[in-house]
């Protein structure tokens, strides 16, 4: 119960944060800062997903994590990372073809490797764990 | 690897939920395990074969490849 609730208060000021900083107003529009907007999107949409599978976990009586979920998110973290190398590799390449700034190629990154991280988690976690 | 853990559950008229309360998982694993999706731990697997009063053997089929 301990992790669902710090894992709700951290998507909580995350997404205040995130309001924060968009209504700011000390910013310029540009495609960076709509990804960076995507990644934190991702993250704070995966969090709130997990922490309410977590608390209708525990409302029926059972554990908020067992050995099928770490072993899901273990597979996921290993996969997404492997993936996230190549991810920057091919941003290190047409980093010097394309004329973007750098935090821009940064949230490409950044954005990337939310998004590798989320197809890994739904493969694995709608595919299943099986290890022959 | 297959498993009767269907069958089993439906001879001690127990749902998934229950079943998954009395091995300290979560539904969608016993979900995962009847539809062959996962593999579980050997204590896992110890754990549900008593609750049915069996051995693992008996829950678990294991199918050697050639």
């Amino acid at each position: 119960m301990k992790k669902t609730v710090i894992l709700f208060v951290i998507a909580a000021l995350v997404l205040i944060a995130a309001i924060w900083w968009i209504f700011s107003g000390q910013h310029v529009a540009d495609p960076a800062e709509f990804i960076n907007l995507g990644v934190i999107i991702i993250l704070v949409g995966f969090a709130l997903f997990m922490g309410y599978k977590r608390l209708t976990s525990l409302k029926k009586g059972q554990p908020a994590e067992d050995e099928m979920s770490k072993k899901v998110m273990l597979k996921t973290s290993s996969l997404s990372y492997y993936i996230s190398l190549y991810v920057w590799l091919a941003i290190m390449y047409f980093a010097d073809r394309l004329n973007y700034e750098t935090h821009t190629i940064i949230g490409f990154g950044l954005f990337g490797m939310a998004l590798v991280f989320g197809i890994c988690w739904l493969i694995f976690n709608f595919r299943g764990v099986v290890d022959e | 690897m297959n498993n009767r853990i269907k069958e089993f559950r439906a001879r001690y008229n127990l749902t998934q939920d229950d079943l998954a309360r009395k091995v300290n998982v979560r539904r969608e694993t016993i979900v995962f395990l009847e539809k062959n999706k996962y593999n579980p731990s050997l204590k896992l697997a110890y754990d549900i074969a008593k609750v049915f009063s069996m051995t693992i053997e008996e829950v678990f089929l294991f199918e050697e490849k050639e």
